[in-house]
């Protein structure tokens, strides 16, 4: 059960992060969809795997995203 | 000497990440730099033959099935791996050369990148695991953006972040179907999954494994830049300093041979394998020299004629033969220097010139007279002139489709051949014979010394590769009789 | 327990399917790179499903463990670390692109990829 409810986080998460016209909005759905993605990595008996991802799923390429929208436009557009 | 083995991966990764470490030293850089980039061909000269276990974990035999199994990233060092990695590290040893005498400040980051791809092609020519090439694949592509990005060329970052973007989709791809491969056989180890799949442990007509194909093959497509990615390699050739390109079509040619013949360990048995290379290499040897015809911008006039040659390699893989594949990977060592001697002599009347359109020069024999007469011999080994290296390559691989049964074939190669004359005749005619035009300034520009001096080091090799093939030919024999 | 793998493998093929779909048709370069994640992110998902094992254990071997219980109910550790490797040359990857967007702002004021990208080739043609 834990695994369907994680997936379709991770999916509509994915999708809502494509469709916003805010792109710092954008870089955050991001981060949701990649810890989701973290916690399926739990549930699929790869907790390594779970916490590189969510450092660098989670954290690090949302910011790194995030700085690039700063430096140049928040609209899509 | 086994130990050499991984030393030609590390010394060139150690000496990247030093050299961006100390660039703040300009004369210490320059020295260290210059050593360094020396040894690269010297080490794999000096090493044995032989296969070198990371880790120090030795192949295991499973008892109940009887198979050996590879529990290692192993890396295997034989003559072909010799004669490439040592022909990469005398062209990196060159080009490095050619930087440092060419500005007094040296870039730490640039020499960053060019010992990066240095390291990361030896990676993927020596490994025998699959995942491990795909790393450095990712690595390569990496360096090579960089080395694009670096140059102070018009529209660079536009090209390198288009390379990289199609990159990114790419390798992905490839590496669902390392997946599919890892799912099939449960090994990353190119000699498990080969063994797995003639022991008939995987069933070679599942759509699992042609899938994996499929995924693998549009990777090395990418890798080599052959049709549909011919038109961004020669793009990113074109944008890159003409030492760098030289340096980044031998990058491309080692990781085209290397992919392929991984893929052929695995893959040979299907006989849809031969013919999608077959076809993919006839389509970009036509694709290259015809687009190389329309060019003006005589770099990336070399840059397509560089990807029609790529595809007279995959022909002769493609026919799968011994005596075809040994005729395949001799073009590629010939035309690794060969293009690179093309695209250091153009970078040479560039740096005279500041002039890239063909239409604007003219008359530059009088004032080059050296670079013109090397420039000649280069666009002649190309084309297959005899007794020159790259009419030996050619010669066999016409034999070798005649043999296959394949006449066709051997006529395209002689009519891509001829093709190829022909753009670098008028190339030259338009640049170097045609009268000068009255607005060209040529008074008092000289071509660096260095790179007179890479060239002759190149043109020595050409002219001994064309009068001495069986100096590689037979090694290389030797090689693929034990693939096949 | 099949189920999980199934459900798994079809999220793994929608992310690739997302990611895909807007690498190729979204015409903002920034969100070309999200979806360039999105392919990476359900490549690892479907390579981590190869190890997983229903009704498995973690594999890292505790102390009082049977090894051979171990050896027969641990998930594969082999495809989990490929995958480490993989989920950080993804992040890699994307902070060059990123740089590059940033650089290439700079000169055209826009993120729309048939302005930054598309053009260079016409206006070589332009020229002539």
């Amino acid at each position: 059960m834990l695994e369907i409810i994680l997936s379709i986080i991770i999916v509509l998460s994915a999708i809502l992060a494509l469709i916003q016209k805010d792109l710092l909005k954008a870089a955050i759905l991001t981060g949701f969809s990649a810890a989701a993605l973290a916690a399926l990595f739990q549930v699929l008996l790869a907790p390594d795997v779970a916490l590189t991802q969510a450092i660098v799923g989670a954290a690090i390429v949302p910011v790194f995203i995030a700085l690039a929208v700063k430096k140049t436009q928040r609209s899509d557009g | 000497m086994n130990e050499l083995i991984p030393l030609m991966v590390i010394v060139p990764l150690i000496a990247a990440l030093l050299i961006s470490t100390i660039s703040r030293f300009n004369t210490v850089t320059k020295v260290f730099t210059f050593v360094v980039a020396l040894c690269l061909p010297l080490i794999p000269i000096l090493s044995n033959y032989g296969l070198h276990y990371f880790g120090g974990y030795e192949p295991m035999l499973d008892t109940v099935s009887g198979v050996i199994y590879h529990p290692a990233i192993t890396y295997s060092f034989t003559f072909l791996q010799q004669i490439f990695i040592g022909a990469v590290g005398l062209l990196t040893f060159l080009v490095v050369f050619i930087y440092l005498t060419k500005y007094k400040k040296v870039s730490g980051p640039y020499l960053f990148l060019l010992f990066l791809g240095t390291a990361a092609v030896t990676a993927m020519m020596l490994t025998d695991d699959i995942f491990h090439m795909f790393v450095f694949f990712e690595i390569l592509a990496l360096a090579q953006v960089g080395i694009v990005a670096a140059s102070s060329i018009d529209y660079s970052y536009e090209m390198a972040l288009k390379y990289m973007v199609l990159g990114s989709i790419g390798s992905p791809i490839m590496l669902l179907g390392i997946g599919f491969l890892l799912a099939l056989t449960g090994s990353v180890n190119v000699t498990d999954i080969a063994v797995a799949v003639h022991n008939g442990l995987v069933d070679v007509t599942s759509p699992v494994f042609l899938l994996s194909l499929a995924l693998i093959f549009f990777g090395w497509l990418y890798a080599s830049g052959l049709p549909p990615f011919h038109t961004i390699k020669s793009g990113i050739y074109s944008k890159a300093e003409p030492h760098g390109a030289a340096l980044l079509q031998s990058f491309t040619v080692i990781s085209m041979i290397s992919i392929v013949m991984i893929m052929f360990r695995i893959y040979a048995s299907l006989p849809i394998f031969e013919v999608l290379i077959v076809f993919f290499s006839i389509l970009a040897m036509i694709l290259g020299v015809s687009l190389a015809l329309t060019q003006t911008d005589f770099r990336r006039m070399i840059g397509f004629l560089a990807v029609g040659e790529l595809g007279f390699i995959g022909l002769g893989i493609g026919l799968g033969t011994n005596f075809s594949i040994t005729a395949g990977l001799f073009q590629a060592l010939n035309e690794i220097i060969i293009t690179a001697l093309l695209f250091i002599g153009f970078g040479a009347i560039v740096n005279a010139t500041n002039e890239v359109d063909t239409r604007k020069l003219g008359g530059l024999l009088a004032y080059h007279p050296k670079v013109a007469i090397m420039l000649l011999i280069a666009g002649l080994a190309m084309a297959g002139v005899p007794p020159l290296s790259g009419f030996q390559s050619k010669l066999m691989l016409v034999q070798a489709s005649l043999s296959c049964g394949f006449p066709e074939i051997s006529i395209l190669a002689i009519m891509v051949s001829i093709a190829t004359f022909v753009v670098f005749v008028k190339t030259y005619y338009t640049m170097f014979l045609k009268p000068k035009p009255n607005d060209l300034n040529l008074e008092g520009k000289e071509v660096p010394k260095a790179m007179i001096f890479a060239m002759a080091v190149l043109l020595i090799i050409v002219v001994l590769l064309g009068i001495f093939p069986d100096m590689a030919t037979g090694g290389i024999s030797n090689f693929v009789g034990g693939i096949l | 327990m099949i189920m999980v793998q199934i459900v798994i493998l079809m999220t793994s093929a929608a992310l690739i399917v997302i990611g895909l779909y807007s690498a190729i048709f979204i015409d903002n370069i920034i969100k070309k790179i999200i979806g360039i994640s999105f392919i990476e992110e359900g490549v690892n998902l479907f390579i981590v499903t190869l190890g997983y094992k229903a009704g498995g254990v973690v594999p890292i071997l505790m102390p009082g463990m049977d090894p051979a219980w171990f050896a027969a109910n641990a998930a594969a550790p082999l495809p989990f670390g490929l995958v480490l490797t993989s989920i950080v040359i993804g992040a890699s990857t994307l902070a060059v692109m990123l740089a590059l967007v940033m650089v290439l702002y700079r000169r055209y004021h826009t993120l729309s990829t048939k302005v930054m990208l598309a053009d260079t080739s016409k206006r070589e043609e332009y020229d002539e």
